[in-house]
């Protein structure tokens, strides 16, 4: 489903992203794990277009994606939800998520019908329809982040670093959340996490990355017992 | 008495084309995270389009208004396209160099075209109605009233409809409303396209009344971000509201002190309303 081939990406002149080349199936649920400043972000931009690559190509259902501008490429169903969730601070919950929809905008019947299930994943959200998104808690912006991001129905989705900053507890909830996501409505998800423990419980497999390079991958549970990342991502 | 109403009326009067004008202005400072230093001068450029469609043509007041409206749409269009979107990713001073390149080209576009000289857009309503000892022209009421509708017909384009609902979105989180999918240079081209066409209907109200000059624009445009910023950066109750504010605080300082002092007035209220609140009447400071 999504396929990078030797991507190189430079930000400011400086390689951050160096040969990366991986490969993802439908209904899929996949790690990638780093630590802070590993590249886990930038890779995520490239591959949602909000960054072009250097050198190399990425197709998504055998459509090149690398040059297409971002909307194009939410278009074809592959959306990312960001690290720092990027969401619309003034405006309300609802419209917040009618926005994440947009694609379908001339469709009523399905962007009503997304906008109850994603009111069923999240009841909170819908308690809390009217309200401004900048009040929420960073546990509840974590969620409008990703409803609205299944708003517009992806085949894939890219979840940057969803645990960060939040309380344990709430780590829990979202974790499950996600896999609930990925089982129940089928969707392919790609997510980013430094918090290794949590990823490498509930994904299927995984891809490491530092400094930019994959240096690993493997199944969930393998790399769970693999010594170097025990050492490096888990602490133990 | 008479003379604090005749006031308030010409202060509502200069206030509901100052209210358009920061209204314009307001909204694509949204967008880019720049001023539009040329917007005053798209005002005038609206007003001069009104006189060449509806007297050089001969096309009558309101098929001249119309046409001058979304003329001046696409002047707006094209300004985005040409002169903003090739420097978006670049550092903000080049947007103001360009802004400021923009505004002088208009007006010496302005000068060739039609000459230093004033000119007069012949007032279709001249009439006169005297309402509770205010004396005043049907045009005047005109401007007033055109505002209104314009203002509450925006605000539902803006919280009603998707593509109103997209620019606030760009404005709040630009690559947030990339990740949903919005195209956002259309929605930069289409705020851009709503800022002219209302600095046009603003200039085509206001025409029969006031002389049009090359110049005019550059004096409107000056008070127009006195206005935004005395309303709250990007704030659309605070441009409306501020509108108003300074077409009375103008009006009854020059009606009751002197008529030339209103710019002093107007100054005045900006230094005094920015010492006390910082971030401007409606701002809501950084988040």
């Amino acid at each position: 489903m999504l396929k990078l081939r030797n991507v190189h990406t430079d930000i400011g002149g400086m390689q951050i992203i160096h040969n990366v080349s991986m490969e993802i199936s439908q209904g899929e649920f996949v790690a990638l794990l780093g630590s802070n400043g590993a590249g886990k972000t930038t890779l995520f931009r490239t591959i949602a277009g909000v960054l072009k690559p250097n050198s190399g190509t990425i197709e998504f259902n055998g459509v090149e994606i690398h040059r297409m501008p971002v909307h194009k490429i939410v278009g074809l169903g592959l959306v990312l939800c960001p690290q720092g969730r990027q969401l619309f601070p003034q405006l309300s919950v609802e419209k917040n998520l009618l926005m994440g929809a947009y694609p379908m905008r001339k469709d009523k019947m399905r962007m009503q019908k997304n906008l109850d299930r994603v009111y069923s994943l999240f009841p909170i959200l819908k308690e809390r329809s009217n309200q401004q998104a900048g009040t929420f808690s960073g546990g509840e912006q974590q969620m409008l982040a990703i409803a609205r991001a299944l708003m517009s129905d992806p085949q894939m989705l890219l979840l940057d670093e969803p645990s960060l900053g939040l309380a344990p507890l709430i780590v829990k909830q979202m974790a499950d959340t996600i896999s609930e996501i990925n089982k129940e409505l089928d969707t392919t998800i790609f997510l980013s996490e430094q918090n290794a423990n949590m990823a490498l419980n509930i994904t299927d497999r995984g891809y490491v990355l530092e400094n930019g390079a994959c240096v690993l991958s493997g199944e969930s549970s393998q790399l769970q017992d693999d010594e170097s990342v025990r050492k490096a991502y888990i602490g133990a | 008495m008479e003379l604090f109403l005749q006031q308030v009326f010409n202060g509502i009067m200069f206030g509901s084309t100052y209210a358009i004008v920061a209204l314009g202005l307001t909204l694509v400072m949204g967008i880019l995270n720049i001023p539009n230093f040329a917007h005053g001068h798209l005002y005038m450029l609206g007003g001069y389009l009104l006189f060449f469609f509806a007297i050089t043509l001969g096309l009558g007041y309101w098929a001249g208004l119309v046409m001058a409206v979304i003329a001046m749409a696409v002047v707006g269009m094209i300004m985005e396209r040409i002169v903003y979107r090739p420097l978006n990713e670049q550092p903000h001073i080049n947007a103001f160099i360009a802004a400021v390149g923009s505004l002088l080209f208009l007006e010496s576009f302005a000068m060739v075209v039609w000459g230093a000289q004033g000119l007069r857009v012949e007032n279709p309503y001249p009439q006169m109605i005297d309402f509770m000892g205010v004396t005043m022209s049907v045009q005047r009421l005109l401007v007033i009233i055109g505002a209104i509708v314009l203002i509450l017909g925006l605000h539902f384009f803006m919280k009603k409809t998707i593509a109103g609902a997209t620019i606030e979105a760009v404005a709040q989180n630009r690559e947030g409303a990339m990740l949903t999918g919005i195209n956002v240079n259309r929605v930069s081209s289409m705020t851009f396209a709503i800022s002219a066409a209302t600095a046009a209907v603003a200039a085509s109200l206001i025409s029969p009344i006031f002389m049009l000059s090359p110049a005019m624009g550059a004096i409107l445009g000056m008070k127009a971000f006195i206005i935004v910023i005395l309303g709250g950066m990007g704030s659309i109750p605070g441009a409306i509201v501020g509108g108003y504010l300074l077409g009375l605080i103008e009006a009854l300082g020059g009606g009751y002190i002197s008529a030339d002092y209103k710019d002093v007035f107007a100054f005045g209220a900006l230094i005094l309303i920015l010492a006390i609140k910082p971030t401007g009447l409606f701002g809501k400071g950084e988040v």
